[in-house]
């Protein structure tokens, strides 16, 4: 039924933003000043257009797929038994991915807002709250992104706060003195970005009128900008030893901001962040179920949404600091990226053989 | 598949509501103000002062204190006197004693900044003489202690008096290379509290203070400077010959620029050049303010005396080895940054050159002529 809906350019525009701006937000200046030193904010640009790369990859194995899903692609050449181990691994990075990132930011907000409640209670209502998205299919999960974006996208207009703090001075004239360079890092870094390789299981959802790709391109461009507006803000504000100590320099930010009315109202603007962290936890539980439906095609949709949302909250038991949940983090986020340019590259492999034997079998 | 999201629901409300983690406002402590003293032993002395909001007692505050070997130790001593559960959310003002700070502050400082609790909002202050004194003791003649001290301060960065001194910038300052952090004093004065002057910190430790009189200065000096009163004698330049001359000027609009320059042998050469408007509100003295001529004579003096004065203030900041004024940022900025590495800012400068270039200008001045 959902396959008659095709999804709008807007809506996946707004929907690849969502995905790929997550908790990992939060935590990029500081990566940045550690990894890059000053001026690191510049690199975001760097970091952007490798995603760009990364989907102009994924562009080709659209158009040479000619808008068929993955799965078709692959179950033409390859047979079932050996897809399904690849399915299966695939299910289980998205469902820790998104399952990790969804307690990372709960132990972050538990810490800040609520420290004497169990972030499992949190998790608990989130994941209810990823189960019924999840349910009611793609479509419907694109039209929910659009409003929670709009419910999420003004507090980037609370960056005016800082205007007046912020000092160019501060952001001295070095380009990347200071930093400590590790791969690692950078990779931390770049998963702030993943999210767009979710357009891969989106083929089957669009058609020429989508522009996937154009639509993800754009998307990507938002995330960008955003990421280095933030960043550019959090170098100019906190002088570079400072932003380099801090946890989350995002939510120090946030509490920095007061109305005469009011203050201390960063536990409120916190709740907001929810809204974007939900669609990068919702997608990747998403793409896995789109797995699982593969693996088990006589399974019902919902049931499979069900045992997937219950391992998801079962799991997120196991690490419970925030230094375990972020080394898990790390690892899947390392791993992900592996999939952004192994699965496309993959894919790319399969459709020449494809076309290779097609053109031999027109001789 | 309806009625198991309703029974699903209906399962999750259940199983939250027990857990829910209520508090009532009335129970819980708000501490608004804490002060730390130097204690014997390498301790501290903590006091904590919490506003009381319940009607059936003729009660405005709660008063704590305990000494302990760190903030958090004292308070664990203190929430064993209370039957209130403490919290820092609400915390506003944080008071140090000179003699403590003169030690080091950064194990208080640390344990503040770790607190997910505390705001980076929390004005820092000094206090001449002791902390736990001041805040304890009730000021007949204003609100409670702990909102009357906040309120001072507010006002007083508001007006430009002092520099704001935020949690957020005196750790952004104390991680800058280029700059050290500073703090307003507080004294008390019989039955009033105020501004002392500025404390003026190398790391975490507190080093020297800049007079109340030459704070309006210091804050211009320092650049971001938007309004403020001053007040001038003009005798000092000219020959005293009876007559006295004074200025009294205020909503000052300053702007400041650093520039450097590197000499190939001798020290760094830094100019401090502020140009600062402001509207004349009082001038007793000879001139005619609506002649050109004679009104540019006065803002000849008043730029004439703010720099030698402003001189002078640099050279103190320079034998106390504190850069309050942020002037290695300027310097840090315009060589590269290997140079700057090489280059060990704190032995070098109390050698560089400094001059304060101050120009002032009339705007207005006021309704006669």
């Amino acid at each position: 039924m959902e396959n008659n809906e095709k999804l709008s350019p807007f809506h996946t525009t707004i929907l690849v933003f969502m995905i790929q701006s997550g908790v990992m937000a939060l935590i990029l200046p500081q990566l940045l000043a550690e990894t890059f030193g000053t001026n690191g904010w510049i690199t975001v640009f760097g970091f952007g257009i490798i995603a760009t790369v990364n989907i102009l990859l994924i562009a080709a194995v659209y158009k040479l797929g000619k808008g068929r899903s993955i799965f078709q692609i692959l179950e033409q050449s390859i047979p079932r038994f050996m897809l399904i181990p690849i399915y299966l691994a695939l299910a289980v990075v998205w469902t820790l991915l998104g399952c990790m990132a969804g307690k990372e930011y709960i132990l972050i907000f538990q810490m800040y807002a609520f420290p004497t409640t169990n972030p499992m209670e949190f998790k608990l209502i989130m994941d209810l709250l990823v189960f019924w998205l999840l349910t009611k299919g793609l479509y419907n999960i694109t039209k929910t992104s659009t409003i929670f974006f709009w419910l999420f996208i003004w507090m980037v207009l609370l960056a005016f706060f800082f205007y007046s703090d912020f000092n160019w001075a501060r952001l001295t004239p070095f380009l990347f003195k200071g930093g400590k360079f590790t791969y690692l890092e950078s990779l931390d870094i770049y998963s702030s970005f993943l999210g767009y390789e979710i357009v891969l299981l989106l083929f089957a959802y669009t058609n020429q009128k989508t522009k996937l790709i154009k639509a993800t391109l754009i998307g990507n461009s938002v995330t960008t900008l955003t990421y280095c507006y933030l960043a550019f803000i959090t170098f100019g504000v906190y002088s570079l030893g400072q932003l380099k100590n801090k946890a989350f320099p995002v939510l120090e930010m946030m509490a920095y901001i007061r109305f005469p009315f009011m203050e201390r109202m960063e536990n409120l603007l916190f709740g907001f962040i929810l809204f974007t962290v939900l669609f990068s936890i919702l997608m990747y539980e998403w793409c896995a179920l789109e797995m699982l439906k593969h693996i088990f095609p006589k399974l019902k949709a919902n049931f499979l949404a069900f045992m997937l949302m219950l391992m998801c909250f079962i799991v997120a038991y196991i690490p419970d600091t925030i230094n375990d949940v972020g080394d898990w983090l790390s690892t899947l986020s390392m791993i992900e990226c592996g999939i952004a340019f192994g699965l496309p590259l993959l894919l790319l492999i399969v459709l020449m053989f494809q076309s290779m034997g097609s053109r031999l079998a027109h001789e | 598949m309806n009625k198991i999201m309703r029974i699903l629901l209906v399962v999750t409300i259940l199983i939250m509501l027990p857990g829910c983690d209520y508090r009532i406002l009335e129970r819980i402590g708000f501490t608004y103000a804490a002060s730390y003293d130097a204690a014997p032993e390498n301790q501290v002395e903590i006091g904590i002062s919490i506003p009381r909001a319940d009607p059936t007692i003729d009660l405005v505050r709660e008063l704590h204190s305990a000494v302990g070997k760190s903030s958090k130790d004292a308070r664990v001593k203190f929430a064993n006197e209370t039957d209130l559960l403490l919290v820092n959310g609400q915390i506003r003002v944080l008071l140090y004693s000179e003699a403590l700070a003169r030690k080091d502050l950064s194990n208080e400082i640390n344990s503040i900044l770790r607190d997910t609790s505390i705001s980076p909002l929390v004005k820092i202050s000094l206090v001449n003489g002791n902390a736990k004194d001041m805040l304890f003791k009730d000021y007949k003649q204003h609100l409670s202690t702990d909102k009357y001290i906040n309120r001072l301060l507010e006002k007083a960065s508001t007006n430009n008096r002092i520099p704001k001194t935020t949690l957020y910038e005196f750790e952004r300052d104390y991680y800058d290379d280029g700059i050290d952090p500073i703090a307003p004093i507080l004294k008390e004065q019989a039955e009033d509290i105020t501004v002392d002057g500025i404390g003026l910190f190398r790391g975490y430790k507190y080093i020297g203070k800049i007079y109340n009189k030459d704070v309006l200065l210091f804050s211009i000096l320092r650049g971001k400077f938007k309004k403020g009163d001053m007040g001038l004698d003009l005798d000092s330049v000219r020959d005293n010959d009876g007559s006295h001359e004074y200025i009294m000027f205020t909503s000052v609009v300053s702007n400041r620029a650093v520039h450097v320059k590197h000499n190939a042998n001798g020290p760094i050469h830094v100019t401090i050049a502020a140009n600062f408007k402001g509207s004349i509100h009082e001038y007793i003295g000879d001139l005619k303010l609506s002649k050109d001529a004679d009104r540019h004579q006065v803002e000849k003096k008043v730029s004439e005396i703010l720099s030698e004065r402003g001189n002078r203030l640099v050279k103190q900041l320079q034998q106390y080895n504190v850069d309050s004024l942020g002037i290695g940022m300027h310097v840090r900025n315009s060589m590269s940054y290997e140079a700057w590495k090489a280059l060990n800012w704190s032995e070098e400068y109390p050698r560089i050159k400094v001059d304060c270039q101050i120009h002032f200008k009339a705007k207005d001045y006021g309704k006669i002529r």
